[in-house]
């Protein structure tokens, strides 16, 4: 067992499962959409992407690519969602959390990817 | 071979020619030392994985904090702090500049979190920073960017260039007379000291320079062996093994360029012959052939150093060596064998003095230290004409040169310079005949690739006899002064000279004609042709009523005012006629048609 593969599937893993659970609910109700998580989502994200630095294989740099992308959806979210609490005043409607959601869920499907190509990189792994 | 796909891709590549393939393989090399260039960069990015990610969970761990502590407004009121005010605050913090608590005055409990994120998050900072730094001065990551941007401007080139491998005396001696002909050059050399020196040192033109082992073929496609600009390979490396190597990957790369290599053995000579057909340049076979002409021909030696030296030279004097007599070598290493060989086939005595007993075929063998007096005083010195101190040392033959000159001062005294150090000492010295084996390589390759004209012109040259030199020397010299002035090349053809394609038809074509100034046609131009070249049969220095013929190749030197006039002639319609006829031809629509008339009947020329 490799412990940096062990790192690295966790982070990848984690990255999907916080942005899932920020993504589910009903699309346009802020109450169901916890702040915290998206935070978090950010964060392991970041991680991700750092781990997939420097990995020169064809596999390794779509991994990256699909972080980046992932990263660059949810620091939009991010983004929005600060723009709503602090300088619009209407606060949270149901629009900007729609925004901010569709925002996430577009990450999510990149860190699906991220995972698909994980499991197929760890399948398509022979011994010996 | 089930895939459809794959089988036509390989038929395509197998109907292909031979140039393609080879091509296609200096491609490949050059992809692979750049994915190695690329490989480091990644590497780099992978030890910067660390650093960030503690940043990363530092910052995070900061935030989150500060959001779930709860804060007071001014009334007391309790309130929680937002992602935004929370990762504000953090930035602030923590790159040490420092706004002060907002949007409230923090409470006890907030302030002891932040006070432990702010030795956290600058410690996650100095980190980072750290290593980043460390990073940029990374050896390997240097060379890797080194490697980029050599191997960017290369490709960029648009122009021929020459690739010399090996960038020590002889190559940066060679490298500024092309630089003075306005010709690019790339520089691979192992030392990186020798490629910073490139960088310090003032060319008119940029000199992309890469500190590689050029052995690597890799390096040697970086430096633009598969640029379809490349004209030449050149290499000048102190390491006969590696001058192979260079012989050998330019060969089997690009079989179809030019390769010059510096050799000092016969073996490795022949060996690099088995490539195709270097041209190999050995200083001390050279400087044997040379002397072997100052001998008998001490005007044709002086042209053809005169010649070699390149633009701007000062002409060397005119030796006089012993023609008969004894001659004293010192050393019997490579030079000492050439030159001994080469006096015995002169018809000379030779006696030569070596510390180590060797077969010296016909000459007489004194074994010694030359620099002893007592051995010198046994070479019987007061009865020699001529003494070679040919040792690998430079103190050893300047202590020769001094002992020797002292017993016999009207010897004729040859020494090699090894060292550019002692440059000087050996000009004080005043010898009759210096060798620097850097300068003969470096003056040999400027001479073969400079133009091929005068490569030509100084192999016809040995054997066109004294006298004729002597009168060359002499015409150049009341044409140029003391300093050579430039050598430039002329091809008559339609495209070159479009204002003499009709003369050159007619089979009047006089040099004479053609030589004169177009501004007064009394006047001769500042330039003499040294050699015509027709087809493969050279003509050398033809005189003014020589017939010129379409497509000959013209190797001429004077001074660059007379070059431009020269051009002048060549490429303006109507010039050519005033210098033949001495009529002045109008160039213009509106005047020709003026005086269309009355110039046809004056001139048969345009007509014929």
């Amino acid at each position: 067992m490799n412990l940096e593969k062990v790192v690295f599937g966790f982070f990848v893993v984690l990255a999907a499962t916080l942005n899932f659970g920020f993504f589910i609910g009903d699309i346009d109700k802020p109450e169901l959409h916890n702040p915290y998580e998206l935070f978090a989502a950010v964060v392991v994200n970041l991680i991700a992407t750092v781990l997939k630095f420097g990995d020169r294989t064809q596999i390794g740099a779509v991994h990256l690519a699909t972080s980046l992308v992932a990263d660059l959806q949810l620091i939009g979210a991010a983004l929005m969602f600060g723009y709503a609490t602090y300088v619009s005043t209407a606060g949270m409607t149901a629009a900007w959390t729609a925004s901010v959601v569709s925002l996430s869920g577009g990450a999510l499907l990149a860190n699906i990817v991220s995972v698909v190509l994980l499991v197929v990189e760890t399948v398509s792994f022979h011994r010996g | 071979m089930g895939n459809p796909l794959l089988a036509f891709w390989k038929n395509i590549f197998d109907t292909e020619d031979d140039e393609g393939r080879i091509r296609r393989a200096a491609f490949r090399v050059a992809a692979s030392s750049a994915a190695q260039a690329s490989a480091t960069i990644f590497l780099i990015l992978r030890r910067m994985r660390a650093p960030l990610i503690v940043l990363i969970v530092i910052f995070s761990v900061s935030v989150f904090g500060l959001t779930i502590i709860p804060g007071q407004d001014a009334e007391g009121n309790p309130i929680e702090m937002g992602f935004f005010d929370a990762f504000y605050i953090m930035s602030y913090t923590a790159t040490t500049i420092g706004f002060g608590e907002i949007p409230h005055p923090f409470t006890y409990n907030q302030r002891m979190w932040v006070t432990i994120s702010i030795y956290l998050t600058v410690i996650g900072w100095a980190y980072a920073i750290g290593s980043l730094l460390a990073l940029l001065n990374d050896r390997a990551f240097r060379s890797a960017l080194a490697l980029q941007h050599f191997s960017r401007k290369v490709s960029r080139l648009r122009e021929p260039f020459l690739l010399i491998a090996g960038y020590g005396r002889t190559g940066e001696v060679l490298g500024h007379s092309f630089d003075a002909l306005g010709r690019r050059f790339v520089v691979l050399d192992s030392s990186s000291e020798r490629i910073e020196r490139l960088e310090l040192d003032s060319y008119h033109a940029d000199v992309p320079g890469l500190a590689a082992d050029a052995r690597d073929p890799g390096h040697l496609a970086v430096a633009g062996l598969g640029h379809s600009c490349c004209e030449a390979v050149v290499a000048l490396t102190d390491d006969e093994e590696a001058n192979l190597a260079i012989v050998m990957a330019a060969a089997l790369l690009r079989p179809e360029l030019p390769v010059i290599a510096r050799v000092t053995s016969r073996q490795i000579a022949e060996r690099m012959q088995a490539f195709g057909s270097p041209s190999t340049v050995n200083p001390f076979d050279r400087f044997g052939d040379h002397l072997r002409l100052a001998l008998r021909a001490p005007a044709a030696y002086q042209l053809l150093t005169w010649l070699e030296s390149g633009p701007g030279a000062a002409l060397p004097e005119r030796g006089l060596p012993p023609r008969s007599g004894r001659w004293i070598v010192c050393g019997y290493g490579r030079m000492g064998r050439e030159l001994t060989a080469d006096l015995l086939a002169e018809g000379l005595e030779v006696t030569v003095i070596e510390s180590h007993p060797t077969d010296v075929g016909d000459a007489r063998l004194l074994v010694g230290d030359g620099s002893d007096p007592w051995v010198l005083a046994q070479a019987d010195l007061d009865r020699a004409v001529g003494l070679v101190a040919g040792t690998d040392n430079d103190t050893t033959n300047l202590s020769l040169v001094a002992a020797a000159r002292r017993s016999n001062p009207q010897l004729f005294l040859a020494a090699r310079q090894n060292s550019p150090a002692s440059a000087p000492l050996f000009a004080a010295m005043e010898l009759d005949a210096l060798l620097v084996p850097t300068e003969v390589v470096a003056h040999e390759v400027y001479a073969q690739l400079s133009t091929p004209l005068l490569w030509r012109f100084i192999r016809e040259l040995p054997a066109m006899g004294n006298d004729w030199a002597a009168a060359i020397v002499d015409r150049l010299r009341g044409l140029c002064g003391s300093h050579l002035q430039t050598l430039w090349k002329v091809l008559l053809t339609a495209q070159e000279a479009p204002a003499l394609a009709s003369w050159l038809a007619t089979g009047e074509a006089r040099l004479g004609q053609l030589l004169r100034n177009p501004e007064n046609r009394d006047e001769p131009l500042h330039a003499i042709v040294l050699l015509v070249l027709r087809g493969r049969q050279a003509m050398l220095a033809p005189e003014d009523d020589f017939v010129l013929q379409p497509g000959d190749e013209l190797l001429l030197a004077g001074w660059s005012a007379a070059r431009r006039a020269l051009d002048t002639t060549l490429l303006v319609p109507g010039i050519l006629e005033y210098l033949v006829t001495g009529e002045r031809v109008p160039s213009s629509w509106l005047w020709r048609r003026l005086s269309a008339p009355r110039s046809n009947e004056a001139s048969g020329v345009r007509s014929g």
